[in-house]
């Protein structure tokens, strides 16, 4: 599959998540936006991480150029459990104050 | 077109047409279940690339628990009605026009980078992928990220306690 | 094909047999589900289409807000299932640590450590009263 296939498809899901942080007001759904657009960027990392590997596999079967890629992503996940947890926490007492999930009510800060 | 161009055709097109359903679901609900949908494409992806643990880990991780966490706190909040006050419909399609102006510029920018021409990525086949050597290149090279990331866990959960507990605590009295 | 017979799971083709599997499922649960929506009877009075709860006037939503302690229980579920992920490198890899000399503690103290922490902080959840059900 060539790599422009696999970059463009990313791409779409990741302005899909931009699209999406730009026009809701719920903090929950720009939140899952958000989500969308970490996971394109996991897919791609994988897809390149692929890419090379693809070169050394031909002289080598066992090779594990690229391996990295992978766990990077694998951290990217991990780190995305963290801060949901602490990140939903904060929505959930955004909420408990104003009654409300818009973000619109979070430029004033102040009071 | 062999099955392998067919699988990724139909798997690129359900996560696409699953993430612009999150976006246009009134219901939080729909979006949350709409953007699992997503996830398992993005799994499926991960198998016809033949990174077998990060399918799993997606899955487990992401449709599993973080998803199952948005829903708890849809739930918890009574949020299944449409609260998303209406807004002025310039400012979506700007939105989407802005996006779409975005989207332009990056797809064309990659039609014409020339360092990718003819660059394929491998499907189905090829060990990096396998949990026995993530591992092997977890516990190498990536051995103080992973403490790091234990570090983060614990500041994660003593900020979720401190954040959650305090409310609870002014509630009581 | 023939791979499908091999027991060395390290190419796609071995998750063949569950994507068939997915598919089955999805239709058979779709073409039931149709079914029955076509076939069955529909008496679509308003009694009928009530919520059902043995006989009693029912009140309210069946969503009501629900308190905050639990949200705090299902992040904890997810930080410590996270957590979890982290071992099956580690268990695959067991054996081939184990029986190299300069990998062995290292591997050993590395995961140690990592539990440690999660120790510590679950440590402070309990101190905290955190997981206490009842208030």
């Amino acid at each position: 599959m060539p790599i422009s296939n696999y970059i463009i498809f990313c791409l779409t899901l990741f302005t899909i998540g931009i699209i999406g942080v730009l026009v809701r007001r719920n903090a929950i759904i720009v939140f899952m936006c958000i989500e969308l657009m970490l996971n394109a960027v996991n897919l791609l990392l994988v897809a390149f991480s692929k890419m090379h590997n693809g070169v050394a596999y031909l002289s080598d079967k066992s090779s594990i150029v690229g391996a990295e890629a992978q766990v990077f992503v694998f951290f990217i996940m991990v780190v995305a459990a963290a801060e949901v947890s602490v990140g939903l926490a904060i929505i959930v007492m955004m909420y408990r104050n104003t009654h409300s999930v818009d973000i619109n009510f979070l430029n004033r800060l102040k009071n | 077109m062999n099955l392998i161009q067919i699988i990724f055709w139909f798997l690129s097109s359900f996560a696409v047409i699953s993430a612009i359903m999150v976006l246009v679901s009134k219901s939080p609900v729909h979006s949350v279940l709409w953007l699992i949908a997503v996830f398992f494409a993005i799994s499926g992806h991960y198998i016809l690339l033949n990174a077998q643990f990060l399918a799993i880990v997606n899955l487990i991780v992401y449709a599993g628990a973080i998803m199952v966490l948005f829903l708890f706190v849809i739930m918890m909040m009574n949020l299944n009605k449409d609260t998303d006050p209406q807004k002025n419909i310039w400012i979506k399609l700007a939105g989407a026009v802005s996006g779409g102006c975005l989207l332009m510029v990056l797809v064309s920018l990659v039609k014409q980078a020339t360092e990718i021409n003819g660059k394929e990525a491998m499907l189905g086949k090829g060990d990096i992928g396998l949990i026995g050597t993530l591992g092997k290149v977890l516990f190498t090279d990536f051995v103080v990220p992973f403490e790091i990331s234990s570090v983060l866990f614990l500041s994660a959960m003593v900020g979720a306690v401190v954040i959650g507990k305090k409310d609870s605590k002014l509630e009581n009295n | 094909m023939h791979s499908l017979l091999n027991i060395n799971s390290s190419t796609a083709i071995n998750y063949l047999p569950i994507a068939i599997q997915l598919i089955f499922v999805i239709g058979f649960i779709g073409t039931m589900l149709a079914l029955s929506a076509i076939t069955g009877p529909k008496r679509k009075t308003k009694d009928k289409l009530e919520t059902f709860a043995s006989g009693i006037e029912h009140h309210g939503d069946a969503r009501s807000p629900m308190a905050v302690k639990y949200f705090l229980i299902a992040i904890l579920f997810v930080l410590f299932d996270v957590e979890v992920i982290f071992f099956y490198p580690y268990a695959v890899n067991f054996r081939t640590f184990a029986a190299d000399p300069t990998m062995a503690w290292k591997t050993f103290m590395a995961v140690l450590m990592f539990v440690g922490f999660f120790v510590i902080g679950f440590v402070y959840v309990i101190k905290k009263g955190a997981l206490k059900w009842e208030d």
